[in-house]
């Protein structure tokens, strides 16, 4: 084997048996000293990131890929699955970003569940949720993937209704598992069709063969998995519900890894889609379409939480774009930034909270930039890197985005909605800096404000390093793929940053409003729309069950109890004869006697004629 | 006629006098009404030996079950009478007519 893949081989491997140790614990029945947390499953996830720094220094030297295939899995007669992992540009950034912020989360969350009696539990569980991404991540056939897939789905289930003495936090986790096992649908679709039709799952036999086949039906598939593992529109209710987690879980899982899965099974098999305009146009519009709607919904929540939530949902969407605008490496490059202030916003979200004594509503806080320093300037940073501030993380890939969205030959409707989505990020950003760190504090005055705990402010400090830096040291090191273009006009070149400023401008006015009256009577109807986040919710989570209840008590109780059995069937013949038989006999008089008597004379009479 | 034919006549036109003519119970007319039926088993159970005919030896049996079902109606319209009457006499039956 060539020391270059024998090198991404046994890094991989080393990296999951240093995952997989501490869950090891599990099978002995040796009670845990205090610091576990601390002590083996984050230095576990820091090894495993110091680890994953080899492969990623080998790759940037040499510009190697590779893949591995080991122990063979099944062989039957036209399909064979053995154990692959690929380690190409994709998987080879991603791991050490994923684990350099799951670090971090992990430190964080010894601090935030410090008060939790299960918080082994909830590492062990945050470790096996890692372990199931870095499969997904490295699989190099769908089978592996799959595994990976439904593992992460699996560990969202679990995380979310941690708390699962609220009622809330069990419909949000079975939503969760609901909108995914939709997009599982899909999945498994193009599994089975890839495996009928190009007789493989193996990523490299699948690009080969299906050069000449129509793609589209499995396509769709994918594009449909995406959308319920991604939390596009349609298969989106899941993801703002998923907030009913603990922050870690909300940082980890539905910001940085887990809900790009889908975006990152697109770029994978972004090679299948080149082609197909079909796919490509409704990855475009459907991205468009979940990033504006879900930036709609964010501008007037009052969760701290759902905030950050709806703006992953708006950012996926970004993605999604990204993708049919047949540009999946800038799509994967705004998934290694986004991880970064994603998450340090829901850490600071987090950090928040717990400083308030668990208040999640942005109209009780205020002031915090006083009180709270360092948890306000990384709020603003994350949200600075969010908007797109020139040379911050997410500068790098969203205006790359948005340039080549304004140069290329693109549905005009698919334009204008992401523009305004991009502005309306600006819009709710500032409304949770102005609300959370600006003005007065409105919260009670005795609230354990406390940002002093070193397990809160290094993980804060590593995001906002990485906020800061990452995006210039991912472009640094990269090969684009395709060629950028590089010259156009200059209202496209500066189009992103003026819809952002244009959007931080009316945020600020609107900001100086909130302690004036505008108008006598406002206008409802938007804010309706956008607090009931669209109606969504109210209509398939409860308009159609009633609907489909309501159906099935009048089939029960009025078509089959009222009408077949008792207005025409045994009952209708009890109700029509008895009229009958009242009837006639009223008619008789009851003369019994005299009745068989005649009866008698005449049956003698008859004998008698009839014998002469 | 024959002695046989002359003693199921008359057994068979008795019963139905006795149904024709009962005075107060109609419980004798339900009696009555089993004689009449008990003449016609005979009859036919005679017919078959008599004429050596052994396709209607299922005929007896038949109208046993036939006079079993018409008996229990019989008896059941007994038990509404006395139920709604109060009496089992028959003039109770006519006893509100004008």
């Amino acid at each position: 084997m060539h020391p270059t893949t024998l090198m991404y081989t046994s890094s991989l491997l080393l990296m999951f048996a240093v995952l997989l140790y501490p869950l090891l614990v599990t099978f002995t029945s040796l009670p845990l000293n205090n610091d576990w947390a601390s002590s083996h499953a984050k230095t576990a996830v820091k090894s495993a990131f110091l680890i994953s720094l080899a492969p990623l220094s080998l790759f940037l030297s040499t510009g190697m890929e590779a893949v591995t295939s080991s122990w063979t899995w099944m062989v039957t007669t036209t399909l064979d699955i053995t154990l692959s992992f690929k380690f190409d540009h994709y998987s080879i950034i991603f791991i050490p970003i994923a684990l350099y912020v799951t670090w971090s989360i992990l430190e964080f969350a010894t601090w935030y569940m410090h008060s939790d009696p299960l918080m082994n539990r909830f590492f062990k569980y945050l470790l096996t949720f890692l372990v199931a991404m870095l499969i997904l991540v490295s699989a190099n056939n769908l089978f592996q993937l799959f595994i990976g897939w439904e593992g992460v789905g699996i560990m969202s289930f679990l995380l979310i209704g941690w708390w699962h003495g609220r009622a809330d936090a069990n419909t949000a986790a079975l939503q969760a598992v609901l909108y995914n096992r939709v997009g599982d649908i899909g999945l498994i679709l193009g599994m089975a069709w890839l495996a009928t039709n190009v007789n493989s799952w193996d990523i490299q036999q699948m690009f080969i063969l299906s050069k000449d086949l129509d793609m589209t039906l499995p396509l769709l598939g994918l594009i449909l998995a995406a959308t319920g593992k991604s939390a596009q529109f349609g298969l989106h209710p899941w993801l703002p519900a998923a907030m009913e987690g603990p922050t870690p879980v909300s940082a980890l899982l539905h910001s940085s890894t887990m809900v790009v899965a889908g975006i990152f099974l697109l770029i994978r098999m972004s090679p299948l889609m080149e082609n197909n305009q079909t796919a490509l146009t409704l990855c475009l519009c459907l991205g468009a379409l979940t990033t504006m709607f879900t930036a709609t919904c964010a501008l007037t929540q009052n969760d701290i939480k759902k905030i950050v939530a709806f703006s992953t949902s708006s950012q996926l969407g970004l993605m999604m774009v990204t993708i049919g605008l047949n540009q999946p490496q800038l799509a994967f490059l705004h998934i290694c930034t986004h991880a970064f202030f994603k998450a340090m916003l829901f850490l600071c979200s987090g950090s928040v909270i717990h400083s308030l004594n668990d208040e999640q509503d942005i109209r009780k806080m205020g002031g915090l930039h006083h009180l709270a320093p360092f948890t306000s300037s990384c709020l603003t940073v994350g949200s600075l890197a969010l908007t797109g501030t020139p040379f911050l993380a997410g500068f790098f890939s969203k205006d790359a985005i948005i340039e080549a969205l304004n140069t290329s030959h693109v549905n005009a409707w698919a334009l204008t909605l992401t523009l305004i989505a991009t502005s309306f990020t600006a819009i709710y950003s500032l409304r949770v800096i102005f609300f959370v760190t600006m003005d007065t504090p409105r919260f009670l005055p005795l609230s354990p404000i406390n940002e002093n705990n070193p397990a809160v402010i290094n993980p804060l400090k590593r995001l906002a390093w990485g906020s800061i830096f990452g995006g210039l040291l991912v472009m640094l090191n990269i090969n684009l793929f395709k060629t950028p273009v590089l010259t156009m006009p200059a209202e496209l070149k500066l189009a992103a940053l003026a819809v952002s400023i244009l959007g931080l401008l009316t945020a600020l006015e609107l900001a100086t409003l909130t302690s004036k009256q505008f108008k006598v009577t406002p206008l409802r109807t938007p804010h309706h729309f956008s607090t009931s986040l669209g109606f969504v919710p109210a209509i398939i989570h409860r308009q159609i069950p009633q609907l489909s209840l309501l159906l099935g008590q009048k089939i029960a109780s009025q078509m089959v109890d009222q009408t077949w059995l008792e207005k025409t069937g045994p009952k209708a013949i009890a109700n029509a004869t008895t009229p009958l038989a009242s009837a006639t006999s009223n008619m008789q008089q009851g003369l019994i006697k005299t009745y068989l008597t005649l009866f008698l004379m005449t049956l003698v009479l008859v004998t008698l004629i009839s014998a002469t | 006629m024959t002695p046989t034919h002359f003693t199921i006549s008359s057994a068979f036109l008795l019963g139905m006098m006795g149904l024709a003519f009962h005075r107060t119970h109609l419980l004798s007319a339900l009696l009555c009404l089993e004689a009449m039926m008990l003449a016609l088993f005979i009859a036919l159970s005679l017919w078959s030996l008599q004429l050596d005919a052994t396709g209607c030896s299922t005929a007896p049996m038949l109208m046993l079950a036939f006079s079993a079902c018409e008996a229990s109606a019989g008896l059941a319209l007994l038990v509404a009478t006395a139920r709604t009457h109060g009496t089992g006499h028959m003039q109770a039956l006519n006893l509100l007519q004008c």
